[in-house]
C-alpha cells in the first residue's frame, strides 16, 4: 500500500512535470497505515484460519472451520445481531440528542461557548470503566434514579435498572454522544445561517427550514457522525460488560472472552474479523443510502 | 509448539509488538531483574518486602512490568519463539501457570538454583513453578441474614432464593464446587451443569466483576456467595457484612505462582529473585494487607492474624488437589456452557 | 407591493445603540436606499425590517400591518443577502421555485413563474445548474430571482452589488433598477457607495451612527445637504470654517471674507461647504474672485482637478471640465497663480458642530 503510494506519487510527479507536494505527503500516513492497520489485521487474519487446541493453544493450519462455527451458531448470530441492535439504535438516538444540541453550539454567539464545548468533551476525558462506576451510581438498585423514584413513590420497589439492556443503551450512548455532537457542530458550523434566514424568508417556518436546509446540508456531518459512533458502538467493551451485566453479550466483550479467558485466538481471531467485516458492511450500507437520498431529494424538489 | 513454523516467527514478533503493553526497557543481564506482575499494593508489597530488603543488598535493581495477567500471558506466548523475552520472573495464578507451562515455556526450578524451595507445602509445589502466597475458596455469608453454612450444599436452599451472587470471573469455581457437591471430582466437573442450573433457578445473580459482588453484599441484595478467603478478609476489612466458612468438601487452593521463563534476559536474577520470594520474612508481609498466606512452612504470621485468612492442619488435609490439566483442556467448553447455559 | 413604513426603530446591543428611532416610510412602488459608512447600522436595520433582529423599541408596518413581532417567515419580505445565500443543495430552479412551493403555488404556475424569474435575470438556460457552478454575477442574478418571483410586498437588498467587479456592478445595478421600475417593487436598498444609492434610488436615507442624518432625493441630497456629513458624504464638498458676520457674508478662520446667503443663520458660527464641481478656475490674477497659487494637478479624464492653495492659507480644490488644447488652462501647473471664482448661491452654510468625512477643506 505504501509502495503504491509511493510509486503514484513519483509517477504523477514525473508526468506532470510540475513539483507538487501532495502525494508525497500522503506517505508517511500510507506507511504508518500499513504498519500499524494492515500488518496486524494479516495477523490476525491468519490466526483466524489456525485451529484451536487447549493443550497446544494454536495449531498452524488453513481452515474455515471457526468461521464455520460462528455462522452455524444461533448463539454467536444473536451476539452478533444484539450488537448491531444496540448500535444502531445508540446511533440514532444520539444523533436525535446531537443535533439540537451542535445546532446550539454551532449558532450560539454567547461568550459561553467554548465552555460549552469543553463541557460537552470533558466525558471523554473520562475513561469508560470510570464513567460505567458513575452510571452504577445512578441505576443501583439503590442509586440516584431509584433513590428518586422511590422518593417520589412512585414505584415502591427499586426498579431494575443496571444489568439491562437498557443501562447499556444509555451507557454507550453517553459514550458516544460527544463525538457525535462535535462532528455535527463543525458541519453546522459551516453551514452559513443567512441560509437558513433566506429560506425562512422566503416563507420556510422553523421544521421546513430544518426538513428543507439544514438537515440536507449537514447530511455529511450525519453521515460522519453516524459512521463514527455506529463504529464505536460496534465495538463497545466496557460499558456492554459493566452495564449489561454477565448475562448481556455483545461482540466485543465476547471476542475478548475468546482471546483471554479460554486463550482460543483463532476463534477470538475469527470474532475480530466478523466484527469488523460487518461493521464495515453496514457502515457502507449506511452511508450510501443516506447519500443516496441526499441525492434523491436533490432531483425530486426539481420542478419540471 | 513443534508445529509452529519459521514463517510464523516474523508474525509472532509482529504479533508481539503490537500486543505488548508498551513494557519495560530490556533489562541488559548484569544487575536486573524484570518482574512481570499486577501492579497497585501487590506491586508495592513485592518492592518493600522482596525487592527493597533482599535483591537491593545484592545490587540487583528489580524493575516491574505492571498489567493485569491477560497481557501478560500474551506476551508470553508472543514471546516464546524469541531467543530474549521480556520477563525474568512472571506472575500468575495457578491455573493461568500451568496453562503457560503447558507451553512448556519456563525453566524448572531446582533446590540448586532455590535452595528455599525445599520449605515449600507439598501439597503447593509445582514441577514448572515456585508459590509465591495462596489463599483458598470457601464460602462467604452474612451472619446477620443467614446461619453459617457448612457444606456449600447449603447456598443451594431455596431460603436463600436469590441471596446467592456469583462473580462471572470466577466461573470455574463455581463448576467446580457444583460438580464437587453432584457426584463429580476435580478431574470430572459433568455433574456441574445440572447442579448449577438448579441455582439458576433458585436465582442466583451473576455479577460482571468482584467489585460488582462486593457492592451487592454490602448492599445486602446478596447474602452468600463463593470466593478466595484472602478477598473475603480484604471486604471484611472494608466493612462488607460478610464472614467465612471452609466447606466440609474442602477448600480448593488458589496459588500465586511464579516462574522464569526459558527466554529469561537475567535468568540467573530471576532465581535470585525466587529464593529471595521463599524467605520467611519476606512471605509474612503478605498476610496483612492482602489475606495470602505464606507458601513455606517455616513463615509464621501473628496468631490473630492466622486465624482469620489461613487455614488449619485439617482444612489443609481437605484442600481439594486440583486438576490443572483437566481444568486447561475443559475451560473453553466449560465457558462456552457458563455463557450460553447458566447465564443465558 | 405595499408601503412600508419604520416608526422610531431602534436597535441597542448592550449600551451599544446601532440604530437609534429611525422613522421612514417607503411608498409603494419607491425604491429607498439606506446610505452610510460601514457599522452605521444600515444591515441592522434591514435585518428588523425582514424580522431576523428584533428590536428594542419601534414598530414596523408592512401594507398598513404591523409586523414588529412576527417571524420573518410571515412578513411577505424578499430579501437578496450579501453573500447571496442560495442553497447551495439546490440547482438554480429548485432555488428560485422555495418560496413559491413555501406559499403552494401550484406546479404548473410555479414552473411558469420560475421560467419567466429566469429569463428576465437572464438565466433561463443556467437553471439546471449548481450554484456553485455559476459565477459571482450569475449568483446574485439567482439571488434577485429567487426573491422577485414570490412578489414580495417589500423587496430588500443588502449591498447586493458589493461583491461583483466593477462593470459587473455597474451592469447589475442597471438591471436591478429595471426590473424594479417594471415591477413596481417597494425596495430598500442597502450600500455604503453614494453613486450607487445616487444613481438607483428614488430617496436616499443618509445614516451615521444609527441616526438618519438626511431623508430627501438625489438632488436634494447633493443639492442641499443638511449637515457637514452628509455634504462631504454625497459628492464631495470643501468645507470652510468661519463665522457669519453680518447679513450675506462670511468670514473664514483665514479672514477671506466671503459673500453667502446666510437665510436661516444668525451671526457667528458656521461652516460653509461648496462643492468643487461649482468652482471656476481662471489662469492668473482676475480682479474678481479669490485668488491662490496651485498645488496639484490631477487629470481625471473629463474632468481636470485643481487643488489650489489660498493666499491665507486655506485650501480648494476645484473641478472643471478637462481643458481643450489652446485652452489658456490648458498650461497651468502647480506653482501658477489662479483665480477662482463661483456662484454665490452655491454656497452652503451648515451647522458647524460635525466633522465631515471630506477628503480636503479649508481648515
Ligand atoms: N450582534 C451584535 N452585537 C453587538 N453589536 C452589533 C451586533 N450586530 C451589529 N453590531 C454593531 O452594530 C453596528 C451596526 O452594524 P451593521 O448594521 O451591521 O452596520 P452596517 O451599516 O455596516 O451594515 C456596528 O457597529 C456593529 O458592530
Ligand atoms: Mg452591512
Amino acid at each position: 500500500m505504501a509502495r503504491a503510494a509511493a510509486l503514484a506519487a513519483a509517477r504523477s510527479g514525473r508526468r506532470a512535470g510540475a513539483f507538487s507536494l501532495g502525494p508525497a505527503l500522503a506517505v508517511p500516513a500510507a506507511l504508518l497505515v500499513a504498519a500499524f492497520l494492515a500488518a496486524p489485521l494479516a495477523v490476525l487474519f491468519r490466526y483466524s484460519l489456525n485451529r484451536y487446541s487447549p493443550r497446544e493453544f494454536m495449531i498452524d493450519a488453513v481452515t474455515a472451520e471457526n468461521y464455520i462455527r460462528f455462522f452455524t451458531d444461533a448463539y454467536f448470530i444473536g451476539v452478533l445481531a444484539t450488537t448491531v441492535q444496540v448500535a444502531a439504535v445508540c446511533t440514532a438516538v444520539s444523533l436525535l440528542f446531537a443535533f439540537p444540541l451542535a445546532y446550539l453550539l454551532a449558532r450560539t454567539d454567547s461568550r459561553w461557548k467554548s465552555a460549552l464545548v469543553i463541557a460537552v468533551v470533558f466525558p471523554l476525558m473520562v475513561g469508560n470503566v470510570v464513567r460505567a462506576a458513575g452510571w452504577m451510581a445512578v441505576l443501583g438498585n439503590d442509586g440516584i434514579v431509584n433513590h428518586a423514584l422511590l422518593g417520589l413513590g412512585l414505584v415502591t420497589q427499586p426498579v431494575r435498572l443496571m444489568y439491562t439492556p437498557f443501562a447499556v443503551h444509555v451507557g454507550i450512548i453517553a459514550v458516544v454522544l460527544p463525538y457525535m455532537i462535535l462532528t455535527l457542530q463543525s458541519v453546522i458550523e459551516g453551514i452559513g445561517r443567512d441560509v437558513e434566514e433566506a429560506a425562512s424568508n422566503l416563507g420556510a417556518g422553523p421544521i421546513t427550514v430544518f426538513r428543507r436546509v439544514l438537515l440536507p446540508l449537514s447530511l455529511p456531518g450525519v453521515i460522519a457522525g453516524s459512521t463514527l459512533v455506529f463504529i464505536l458502538c460496534m465495538n463497545a467493551y466496557a460499558t456492554p460488560v459493566l452495564l449489561g451485566g454477565p448475562q448481556f453479550k455483545m461482540m466485543a466483550p465476547a471476542l475478548y472472552d475468546q482471546f483471554v479467558r479460554t486463550t482460543n485466538w483463532p476463534f477470538g481471531a475469527a470474532l475480530a474479523f466478523i466484527l469488523m467485516v460487518s461493521t464495515l458492511v453496514l457502515t457502507v450500507i449506511g452511508t450510501t443510502v443516506l447519500s443516496r437520498r441526499m441525492h434523491h431529494r436533490r432531483l425530486e424538489a426539481a420542478p419540471r | 509448539m513443534t508445529r509452529m513454523t519459521i514463517g510464523r516467527r516474523a508474525l509472532v514478533g509482529a504479533a508481539a509488538g503490537l500486543l505488548a503493553a508498551p513494557g519495560v526497557p530490556r533489562a541488559q543481564g548484569g544487575g536486573r531483574c524484570v518482574v512481570g506482575t499486577w501492579g497497585g499494593d501487590y506491586q508495592d508489597l513485592l518492592k518493600a518486602n522482596i525487592d527493597d530488603p533482599l535483591m537491593k543488598p545484592q545490587g540487583i535493581e528489580v524493575l516491574y512490568d505492571v498489567a493485569v495477567a491477560p497481557p501478560r500471558k500474551t506476551k508470553l506466548l508472543a514471546e516464546r519463539m524469541t531467543r530474549r523475552g521480556t520477563f525474568d520472573v512472571a506472575c500468575l495464578s495457578d491455573i493461568d501457570m500451568f496453562e503457560m507451562a503447558q507451553q512448556n515455556l519456563f525453566d524448572e526450578p531446582t533446590p540448586d538454583l532455590v535452595p528455599n524451595m525445599r520449605n515449600v507445602i507439598p501439597a503447593l509445589a509445582k514441577r514448572y513453578a515456585l508459590p509465591h502466597i495462596y489463599s483458598g475458596k470457601v464460602i462467604l455469608y452474612n451472619p446477620a441474614k443467614m446461619a453459617k453454612p457448612r457444606s456449600y450444599n447449603d447456598l443451594w436452599d431455596p431460603k436463600l432464593r436469590g441471596r446467592v451472587g456469583l462473580a462471572d470471573g470466577l466461573y470455574m469455581q463455581f463448576i467446580e464446587t457444583a460438580a464437587l457437591i453432584n457426584g463429580g471430582s476435580p478431574s470430572n466437573f459433568e455433574p456441574a451443569k445440572k447442579k448449577l442450573l438448579e441455582l439458576k433457578a433458585l436465582g442466583a445473580k451473576v455479577y460482571p466483576s468482584n467489585e460488582a459482588l462486593a457492592a451487592a453484599l454490602k448492599g445486602e441484595e446478596v447474602w452468600a456467595t463463593i470466593m478466595w478467603l484472602a478477598r473475603g478478609f480484604m471486604w471484611k476489612q472494608a466493612g462488607i457484612p460478610v464472614e467465612h466458612a471452609v466447606p466440609e468438601e474442602g477448600a480448593t487452593p488458589i496459588v500465586f505462582d511464579k516462574a522464569v521463563p526459558r527466554n529469561a534476559p537475567n535468568k540467573a536474577n530471576g532465581w535470585k529473585w525466587m529464593q529471595a520470594m521463599l524467605e520467611p520474612s519476606a512471605q509474612a508481609g503478605f498476610a496483612a494487607r492482602m489475606g495470602y498466606v505464606p507458601t513455606v512452612r517455616n513463615a509464621t504470621l501473628p496468631e490473630d492474624l492466622a486465624k482469620q485468612i489461613s487455614f488449619t492442619e485439617a482444612e489443609q488435609e481437605k484442600f481439594v488437589k486440583i486438576d490443572y490439566q483437566y481444568i486447561a483442556d475443559n475451560n473453553a467448553a466449560y465457558l462456552d456452557w457458563w455463557t450460553r447455559e447458566f447465564k443465558g | 407591493m405595499s408601503e412600508l413604513v419604520l416608526d422610531r426603530l431602534r436597535k441597542e446591543y448592550g449600551s451599544f445603540v446601532a440604530v437609534d428611532d429611525v422613522s421612514l416610510h417607503v411608498r409603494e412602488g419607491e425604491l429607498v436606499a439606506l446610505l452610510g459608512p460601514s457599522g452605521c447600522g444600515k444591515t441592522t436595520t434591514l435585518r428588523m425590517i425582514a424580522g431576523f433582529i428584533e428590536p428594542t423599541a419601534g414598530r414596523i408596518t408592512i401594507g398598513g400591518r404591523d409586523v414588529t413581532w412576527d417571524p420573518p417567515y410571515r412578513r411577505d419580505t424578499g430579501m437578496v443577502f450579501q453573500s447571496y445565500a442560495l442553497f447551495p443543495h439546490m440547482t438554480v430552479a429548485q432555488n428560485v421555485a422555495f418560496g413559491l412551493e413555501m406559499r403552494k403555488v401550484p406546479r404548473a404556475e410555479a414552473e411558469t413563474r420560475v421560467r419567466r424569474a429566469l429569463d428576465l435575470v437572464r438565466l433561463g438556460h443556467l437553471a439546471d445548474r449548481l450554484p456553485r457552478q455559476l459565477s459571482g454575477g450569475q449568483q446574485q442574478r439567482v439571488a434577485l430571482a429567487r426573491a422577485l418571483v414570490v412578489n414580495p410586498g417589500v423587496f430588500l437588498l443588502d449591498e447586493p452589488l458589493s461583491n461583483l467587479d466593477a462593470k459587473l456592478r455597474l451592469e447589475v445595478r442597471v438591471e436591478i433598477r429595471e426590473l424594479q421600475k417594471r415591477l413596481g417593487l417597494t425596495t430598500v436598498f442597502v450600500t455604503h457607495d453614494q453613486e450607487e444609492a445616487l444613481t438607483l434610488a428614488d430617496r436616499l436615507v443618509v445614516l451615521d451612527h444609527g441616526v438618519v442624518q438626511q431623508v430627501g432625493t438625489p438632488e436634494e441630497l447633493y443639492e442641499a445637504p443638511a449637515n457637514l456629513f452628509v455634504a462631504g458624504f454625497i459628492g464631495r464638498s470643501n468645507v470652510l470654517r468661519g463665522r457669519v458676520v453680518e447679513r450675506g457674508r462670511f468670514v473664514t478662520e483665514a479672514g477671506l471674507a466671503l459673500a453667502v446667503p446666510t437665510d436661516g443663520f444668525e451671526p457667528g458660527a458656521a461652516a460653509l461647504a461648496l462643492r468643487p464641481e461649482r468652482i471656476t478656475v481662471i489662469p492668473g490674477a482676475a480682479g474678481n474672485g479669490v485668488s491662490g497659487r496651485v498645488a496639484l494637478v490631477t487629470y481625471l479624464g473629463a474632468a481636470t482637478e485643481y487643488r489650489v492653495t489660498l493666499d491665507g492659507g486655506e485650501s480648494l480644490t476645484a473641478s472643471m471640465a478637462t481643458p481643450r488644447p489652446g485652452d489658456p488652462l490648458k498650461r497651468v501647473g502647480a506653482g501658477d497663480v489662479v483665480t477662482l471664482t463661483w456662484p454665490a448661491e452655491t454656497c452652503r452654510l451648515l451647522a458647524p458642530d460635525r466633522g465631515a468625512p471630506t477628503d480636503e477643506g479649508g481648515s
